[in-house]
């Protein structure tokens, strides 16, 4: 694309930009009652196409567009990231890298259209009702939803495809500016989706029959929609670093060239990061998320918590736990990248024991399921012993000493290239050393002290031990940045990395797809026999919380649909730098 | 420079728990709950 062009496709833009607004702001302004309140459909009003399940239909369709939408808006978030990292170090490898992550999303991005205009034909069809009112509460806004799929759309392809053409000097800057408006239309987008589903969980703008009594923009700030937005973010940070991390491992062990896998283990690495960075915060966006279902109803918080779903939590803990082993173990193998790395390595052992104990702590749970016989020799449904863990004092200490260990993994490789030359580096050290060992026992003693105080004290300690996390890795950065100022670096051995660590970083994507197919499905689940929370009931046959094995064949079948189409995607990528060998010369001509 | 390291170390200890601690009770005061009023039977 000549540079013309392009400035010509970018002025279009910042002129559809600037007229959207005043689109919103026509929406909002529009406040008429036009309904006397929610359909209330009954049984025959549901469509019933061949014996299809309309729940598993939409579900599918939802949990799908979902995955793919997380990891095409995620990916040009951290893309541009690196980009500016690239112009900051003037470091190629960057610039290379982006382009790469780019490279995957383009083909993920018309599959994630695909799948979302499945979905909308299989809501329309199975569920007429439910979109006919939603539409009358959000208008105009289901309009600007469409025209900022086009404007993205049309961003990704000229942020990418102007890739090389805008590559050096002031071009670079107008090209990340691209980048910078496709975030914001990206990020755009998935606010506007996040209202309706939020909306569809705490009901705003409308009265306790449904009638619309406010404007659009009061039906999208409803209470769950900001905990929403910002657990959506961080999590498609952490989940789209996974998705491009498990692409490096997938191309590290493809490569054969010792330089391409040189590059595609800075990939991984890099990759890794940024999920772990993502993931990092997300236990705290959880529990701010929760806390707010909780305060939106009490009903809605227990039946997550206290009821038939609080089980999947559990099997929650089990993911995220294999997500942290699986981190870890891929920060450790890198050691042995570095030649001071075996230096670290006696540590691993100890890290090891904490988060394979957290992750112990954090599956134990506080009721078990038993049979009578079962019952009477355990005396209760609770465990003498391992019954106190299974409450959230004990499993907000684990987390967070899982999150501090994790962070540890990464200082360790950090440094295991680099040699302080600053002549106070000893007692640095000792200031580290001495803010883990007094900021650790401050997660502990806030846990223990949980088990001594009132609920609302119980709740209350999580902060402090929240805050704690953050402050350690906070205050380790900056001692360690001043530290490591002129530090002597040593090189590190890209590419010298086992190929059993590569299959750690395909673990994090699959147990990154399973979670989210698993906790969206809780929260979509909290509604029970709802449409719309007291708003709109479900009358259709499906209008139950299946069982919990159901439930997980369901998200165990799409993710695995989900991972099928990444290995395709990923393949795909690999094909397109695929050149055939010229053919060879006959002898005789 | 700054001394023997396991004196930085005792003192970062003092130091770290002081803050920690200061941290701690403004975090749980900010939120309406008053450390000293919280032990009581669960």
């Amino acid at each position: 694309m000549k540079h013309s062009q392009t400035l010509a496709a970018t002025a279009a833009l910042a002129a559809i930009a600037f007229i959207l607004p005043e689109i919103a702001m026509a929406s909002g302004e529009e406040v008429v009652s036009i309904l006397e309140g929610a359909p209330k459909p009954s049984r025959g009003d549901y469509p019933v196409i061949a014996g299809i399940s309309a729940r598993t239909i939409a579900w599918s369709l939802a949990q799908m567009h979902l995955f793919l939408a997380a990891f095409v808006l995620a990916v040009p978030l951290f893309a541009i990231s690196t980009e500016m990292m690239g112009v900051i170090t003037k470091d190629d490898r960057y610039d290379t890298m982006s382009r790469e992550f780019m490279k995957i999303t383009m083909a993920a991005y018309s599959l994630t259209a695909l799948v979302g205009g499945g979905l909308l034909l299989a809501l329309l069809v199975f569920y007429p009702h439910l979109m006919g009112y939603m539409i009358k509460v959000f208008r105009g806004q289901m309009l600007i939803y469409a025209a900022l799929f086009g404007l993205e759309s049309i961003t990704l392809y000229i942020y990418f495809y102007s890739w090389d053409a805008l590559r050096r000097g002031n071009r670079k800057w107008f090209h990340m500016s691209i980048g910078l408006v496709l975030n914001t239309v990206g990020l755009t987008l998935m606010f506007v989706a996040n209202a309706w589903t939020s909306f569809m969980m705490s009901p705003s703008g409308v009265d306790a029959a449904g009638a619309i009594t406010g404007t659009v923009w009061e039906a999208t700030r409803n209470p769950l929609w900001n905990p929403l937005n910002l657990h959506r973010f961080l999590a498609n940070i952490a989940y789209g670093g996974a998705i491009v991390g498990g692409y490096a491992a997938y191309m590290f062990l493809a490569e054969k060239r010792a330089e391409a896998k040189a590059h595609y283990d800075w990939m991984g690495y890099t990759s890794n990061f940024i999920a772990i960075i993502g993931f990092l915060p997300l236990p705290f966006a959880g529990y701010w998320l929760m806390a707010e279902i909780y305060a939106y109803s009490q009903q809605m918080g227990i039946t997550a918590m206290g009821g038939i779903l609080a089980w999947l939590f559990i099997i929650q803990a089990v993911l995220i736990g294999t997500i942290m082993l699986a981190a870890n173990y891929y920060l450790w193998s890198g050691l042995m990248r570095t030649d001071r790395g075996a230096e670290y390595a006696k540590y691993v052992k100890y890290i090891a024991v904490v988060i394979v104990g957290g992750f112990l702590v954090w599956v134990t749970p506080h009721s078990l399921v038993l049979t009578p016989s079962e019952l009477q020799v355990l005396g209760g449904t609770n465990h003498k012993v391992l019954g106190p863990l299974g409450i959230m004092p004990a499993k907000n200490t684990a987390v967070n000493l899982m999150l501090v260990m994790t962070f540890l993994s990464f200082q360790m490789f950090y440094r295991s290239s680099r040699v302080a030359t600053v002549s106070w580096a000893k007692q640095g050290n000792m200031v580290i050393i001495a803010l883990y060992v007094i900021g650790i026992a401050n997660i502990v003693g806030a846990g223990i002290y949980g088990y001594f105080t009132p609920t609302v004290y119980k709740v209350g300690a999580s902060v402090p031990q929240v805050t704690t996390t953050l402050m350690i890795i906070v205050a380790s950065v900056v001692i360690d940045v001043l530290m490591l100022r002129g530090a002597k670096t040593e090189k590190v051995h890209w590419g010298r990395m086992s190929e059993r660590s590569q299959y750690a970083l395909f673990v994090l994507p699959v147990a990154f797809t399973w979670l989210m197919g698993l906790m969206g499905y809780i929260r979509s689940s909290l509604r029970t026999n709802w449409h719309i929370y007291t708003i709109m009931k479900d009358n259709s046959s499906e209008a139950y919380i299946p069982t919990i094995g159901e439930a997980g064949n369901t998200i165990t079948a799409i993710t695995l649909g989900f991972m099928a189409i990444m290995v395709f995607v990923f393949w795909l990528s690999r094909l397109g730098a695929t050149k055939q060998s010229e053919p060879k010369q006959e002898a005789s001509s | 420079m700054l001394g023997n390291k396991w004196v930085v170390f005792v003192v970062a200890l003092v130091v770290w728990a002081a803050f920690f601690y200061s941290m701690d009770k403004f975090i749980m005061e900010y939120q309406g709950l008053p450390v000293g009023a919280d032990m009581m039977p669960v």
